[in-house]
């Protein structure tokens, strides 16, 4: 029987507002983030996946605190993506993303929930920018068929890093036992330290250059077990209170086998510093 | 305090370009309709909500400082407060730097919900 292949792991940006200059032009400190993106436009398009596992986190778009999980896969064969407030607040298109529900349904566990995961599904996934911002980079066309994780970063309580990290580990157990010949990549988008609606939102800089440090060379060294342990709740909102998005690149890491990332970089930006980490799998 | 019911309300109002202009057009109408519309004064509720009298003033008047100081989720509220305010009210630039001022002074409040 033939298996899935994990064939690579990339961890990005999806900062709505460097999306939208990148539309215009490319500033001179965004040139760096344009090339970056360029790079691992070229890194994807040499891997040939045939699917994209992306771990990213709804804004309060599809989910609201009504009911939020912490951590969803999303099993439908097409997605809308984008919502009005976004089309508003950032200019981002309506768009459609293909889906790949056989994938999404394996990586649920198959006939059974996966054990010790407790994820939620959805049928209807609707995407918003932390998804479609990455896809719209790495992939422009949107012709890889995507399998969502929507994992709650957002809403406190948020899962632990070491929840983090065994989602992680279980993503890439089931994308290696999935019996099927396809080549899948692994994207985690999220934040370094980044605030939003707090006293430290727009400064023009990161937030909390020591953690963006850190966080880069716990990905650059292969640290997860530093990772895991340094980023608590509070440590997260120290660094700024949009940094619990951090998280998705510990998934990544874990994903990884904990190894050293082959790039990693934490690209300072008006936006603060954006990070942008690829992984080889062997 | 319900920090839900403030964050439902500035979600449904800010998602929504319809929800957006009715509250603009007269903030306090639409609120008389929106917890009109719950069934109870706690959650669940499955459409419109119910505030405390100082939420209830502190979104009216704008007054994103105590909205932030009472525990409202940061992310909604920035983006609320663009919504309802740039531009008709004022500018991008001038907002960034008059909610700056307003949640300063709070730090950074438990915004568990």
């Amino acid at each position: 029987m033939a298996l899935a292949d994990l064939v690579g792991i990339l961890g990005v940006t999806h900062n709505p507002l460097m999306w939208s200059v990148l539309q215009h032009s490319v500033p001179d400190d965004l040139a760096r983030v344009a090339a970056n993106f360029e790079h691992l436009r070229s890194v994807v398009s040499d891997l040939a996946p045939d699917a994209i596992v992306l771990v990213a986190s709804d804004h309060f778009h599809m989910l609201m605190m009504s009911n939020m999980p912490a951590f969803m896969i999303g099993k439908a064969p097409m997605m809308r993506a984008t919502f009005p407030n976004e089309v508003r607040h950032f200019g981002l298109s309506p768009n459609q993303v293909i889906g790949d529900p056989a994938l999404a349904a394996h990586l649920l566990g198959g006939r059974g929930l996966a054990p010790g995961m407790d994820f939620a599904f959805s049928d209807e996934p609707w995407l918003d920018h932390s998804f479609l911002v990455p896809l719209l980079l790495l992939t422009p066309e949107l012709e890889v068929p995507v399998v969502p994780i929507i994992t709650n970063c957002n809403a406190p309580p948020i899962p632990t890093a070491a929840r983090f990290a065994e989602l992680g580990l279980h993503l890439r157990a089931a994308i290696d036992s999935a019996a099927s010949d396809r080549r899948v990549l692994l994207v985690g988008s999220g934040h370094l330290a980044h605030e939003l609606g707090g006293p430290r939102q727009f400064l023009g800089t990161s937030p909390d250059p020591d953690f963006d440090r850190k966080a880069v060379s716990w990905m650059a060294d292969g640290n997860l077990e530093e990772a895991v342990a340094a980023t608590t709740f509070d440590r997260l909102t120290e660094a700024g209170n949009e940094s619990y998005q951090f998280l998705n690149f510990i998934t990544c890491l874990a994903a990884a086998g904990g190894r050293a990332a082959t790039f990693a970089e934490g690209t300072p930006t008006r936006f603060g510093a954006l990070p942008f980490f690829s992984w080889e799998v062997p | 305090m319900s920090r839900y019911m403030v964050n439902k309300l500035m979600w449904e109002v800010d998602r929504s370009n319809d929800a957006l202009a009715l509250f603009k057009a007269d903030p306090a109408d639409f609120l008389d309709s929106w917890e009109s519309l719950a069934l109870s004064p706690n959650p669940p509720c499955p459409a419109g909500g119910s505030l405390t009298g100082d939420e209830r003033e502190a979104i009216e008047a704008h007054d994103f400082g105590s909205l932030y100081a009472m525990g409202a989720n940061p992310f909604l509220l920035w983006q609320f407060a663009r919504s309802v305010s740039v531009p008709d009210e004022t500018s991008i630039e001038r907002l960034v730097d008059s909610f700056r001022e307003a949640v300063e002074p709070h730090g950074y409040p438990d915004f568990f919900t």
